[in-house]
């Protein structure tokens, strides 16, 4: 392992590096274009703090499904997407240019479209300084400590910049009802569990995480305290049957990135010791739809799908 | 680094007489390291999440029982048969080649075997276990050809080269399935199968590791063939060994093996090194002296690091490949640092 070849990514980010690094220090000053169109523009929270955009760009790119899903939403367009197979909902924007991966930017990509705005958020937040060489940059990341917090400020901020504010605020006004009335169920719902299964594997998240919805928002009682990391904790069958929830919420990871080769998340839990919890024996085991909750997360729609998902799973 | 190169073989190695002498002369050490490794796979069924003592076992509890027969014994049981099978391959894999430097994660068998996987990912997802490995080992089987058939063609003269060819070659063999990860964002998933991870063996889900097992004892059973090919073609057929036969029976058995760990865990990464050079520190070139020590040092090694990967951030896992590659990284600069002056 210690000889591991380097990962093409790697080199890729080592020869952009290089060339942006000069361009920044031949530029010296911050003087970029968004400051040079004045009265067309408008100043947006995101997650790094209130910023100057350009009014009702007319070429947004994004590197976030989610963030394409809540200008979709809203009503607007994105002139470049990243590669990725879309959800149906999304589908008119499979044949959308595309900019690069969800992580990485394809830059001759961008220069062809020349955006106004490109818009970023954790999974591509690394390439922002080169990108914002080319256009405005924005990261709309969600905070896992404040998952609605931060999806309610990332729509605001994408209507702003839109012009949507009114569709914004229903559609908010909507999911918050949903909310309300969902936590009401999940607080009276007893203890739950998240796992994530990815090739067989199987990995357990908690309040606070990325899936933490659940619990912070919905209130579910978590059924083991788990330490809050992206990529969840990675546990043993047994661990998820001492934990013994009284409902399982199951992400399947293999399903969200279009890889279905491996045992769906089903099959992976469907063995002697995760029979033994009160979830798995009381049929409570909620599937949540992988794509909303793993790839589009943040996303207007895909969070009120979130929402539902556990809704819909309590009830039934 | 001189003892790569064959030492003749009625006279044995500085090692070996060391070793008549010593301790390591009789059977009894044998059964002493046999029952140190039986003491650590006991220990590696008590470790885990869920509470099963040997209290609540002699009591009859019944589900401590279940557990052990659903979970803890399968795991303990794969993680013996992974470290043995994977152990042994490496010390075939290194008389055959020889060179001590060599194994099936630093020879292209591995990274061979990983891409049948990746292959098996995309075009043909839904096949069962057993196929999967047996795609798995083809490519490990071909990749490692390939290896041999570039050393065959390579003036070879300094024993460094034999693993630089291998690493490189494993180099573009796992390109390639890095390329096509990529090419379909399956990064993340490469690694996740790759990574051994032993949290998830259940019962009905790690016996396709009783074939690396067999192949094991076949290799054992054969190991007085393996030394004989392992001393060069001419030498072999002269002593009435078909050389290549037993190069393909080797070969068969270290891509085999190779590919079954692969399939089931993951890749388990020095494991095949370090424990056959351990083992050679002290036995020599020997290969049936070696093999049963080879394997029990390769189970405990691996017993050990699965239970440290358990315990050190309980109730939650450090996948195996993470720890064997720490453990078994640092226990080879020790071996190279000081196996050059000691057996150099």
């Amino acid at each position: 392992m210690t000889l591991r070849r380097p990962r093409p990514t790697s080199v890729a980010l080592v020869a952009l590096a290089l060339p942006s690094a000069l361009v920044l220090t031949a530029c010296g000053s911050d003087d970029t274009t968004a400051t040079d169109t004045g009265a067309a523009t408008v100043t947006v929270e995101t997650a790094q703090g209130p910023v100057e955009v350009p009014r009702e760009p007319e070429t947004v790119i994004t590197y976030d499904i989610g963030v394409l899903d809540t200008i979709d939403t809203l009503g607007g367009e994105v002139a470049g997407v990243p590669e990725f197979a879309m959800p149906d909902y999304l589908s008119a924007y499979s044949d959308a240019p595309v900019v690069g991966s969800l992580f990485e930017p394809d830059f001759e990509a961008v220069a062809e479209i020349d955006p106004d705005l490109i818009i970023v958020t954790g999974r591509s937040l690394e390439a922002m300084p080169d990108l914002e060489e080319i256009a405005p940059t924005i990261d709309l990341s969600t905070d896992e400590a404040d998952y609605l917090g931060s999806v309610e400020r990332n729509v605001r901020s994408l209507a702003t910049i839109i012009g949507e504010e009114d569709a914004a605020e229903d559609a908010l006004a909507d999911l918050q009802a949903d909310v309300e009335e969902t936590r009401a169920a999940g607080s009276e719902a007893g203890t739950g569990l998240i796992v994530m299964t990815s090739a067989g594997e199987v990995s357990a998240y908690g309040a606070g995480s990325r899936f933490g919805l659940v619990h912070d928002v919905l209130g579910v009682e978590p059924a083991v305290d788990i330490d809050s990391a992206t990529h969840g904790e990675p546990v043993s069958f047994e661990f998820v049957a001492e934990a013994d929830p009284d409902w399982l919420f199951v992400v399947d990871r293999d399903v969200a990135i279009g890889e279905t080769s491996g045992e769906s998340a089903e099959q992976v839990l469907d063995n002697d010791l995760v029979a033994r919890t009160t979830a798995w024996s009381q049929d409570q085991v909620v599937q949540l739809d992988p794509m909303a909750w793993y790839i589009v997360s943040g996303g207007l729609t895909a969070t009120a799908t979130m929402v539902s998902d556990v809704a819909d799973g309590l009830a039934s | 680094m001189t003892a790569t190169t064959p030492s003749p073989p009625p006279a044995p190695s500085p090692a070996v007489r060391r070793a008549r002498r010593g301790r390591w002369g009789a059977a009894a050490p044998l059964l002493l390291g046999a029952s140190v490794v039986a003491a650590l796979a006991l220990l590696s069924l008590f470790v885990g999440v869920s509470d099963v003592s040997p209290a609540a076992l002699l009591r009859g509890d019944s589900d401590a029982w279940e557990l052990v027969a659903v979970s803890r014994g399968p795991r303990t049981t794969a993680l013996v048969l992974a470290g043995v099978s994977l152990s042994i391959a490496g010390l075939i894999m290194q008389v055959l080649v020889r060179n001590r430097f060599v194994d099936p994660s630093t020879a292209g068998t591995v990274d061979s075997a990983t891409l049948g996987l990746v292959v098996v990912m995309l075009y043909a997802p839904g096949l069962p276990l057993i196929a999967k490995a047996g795609v798995a080992s083809v490519f490990a089987l071909a990749g490692t050809g390939v290896f041999l058939a570039l050393l065959s063609r390579m003036p070879l003269r300094s024993p460094v080269m034999v693993p630089l060819v291998g690493l490189m070659f494993g180099g573009v063999v796992g390109a390639a399935s890095s390329f096509v990860a990529y090419r379909f964002d399956l990064v993340q998933s490469l690694l996740a199968w790759t990574t051994a991870d032993f949290s998830g063996i259940l019962r009905g889900r790690y016996e396709l590791l009783w074939v690396a097992g067999v192949l094991a004892v076949v290799a054992w059973v054969v190991a007085d063939r393996f030394t004989i090919a392992g001393l060069g073609a001419e030498v072999a057929t002269g002593l009435g060994v078909d050389h290549r036969r037993v190069l393909m029976t080797g070969l068969v058995v270290v891509a085999l093996v190779s590919a079954v760990v692969v399939t089931t865990a993951g890749v388990i990464p020095f494991l095949g090194l370090v424990v056959p050079n351990v083992v050679r520190l002290f036995l020599g070139d020997h290969v049936r002296r070696s093999i049963p020590w080879v394997a029990l040092v390769g189970a405990g090694f691996v017993l050990v690091c699965d239970v440290l990967g358990r315990t050190l951030r309980h109730p939650y896992e450090i996948p195996l490949g993470v720890v064997v590659g720490v453990v078994g990284s640092v226990v080879f600069l020790v071996l190279l640092l000081k196996g050059s002056s000691r057996v150099g």
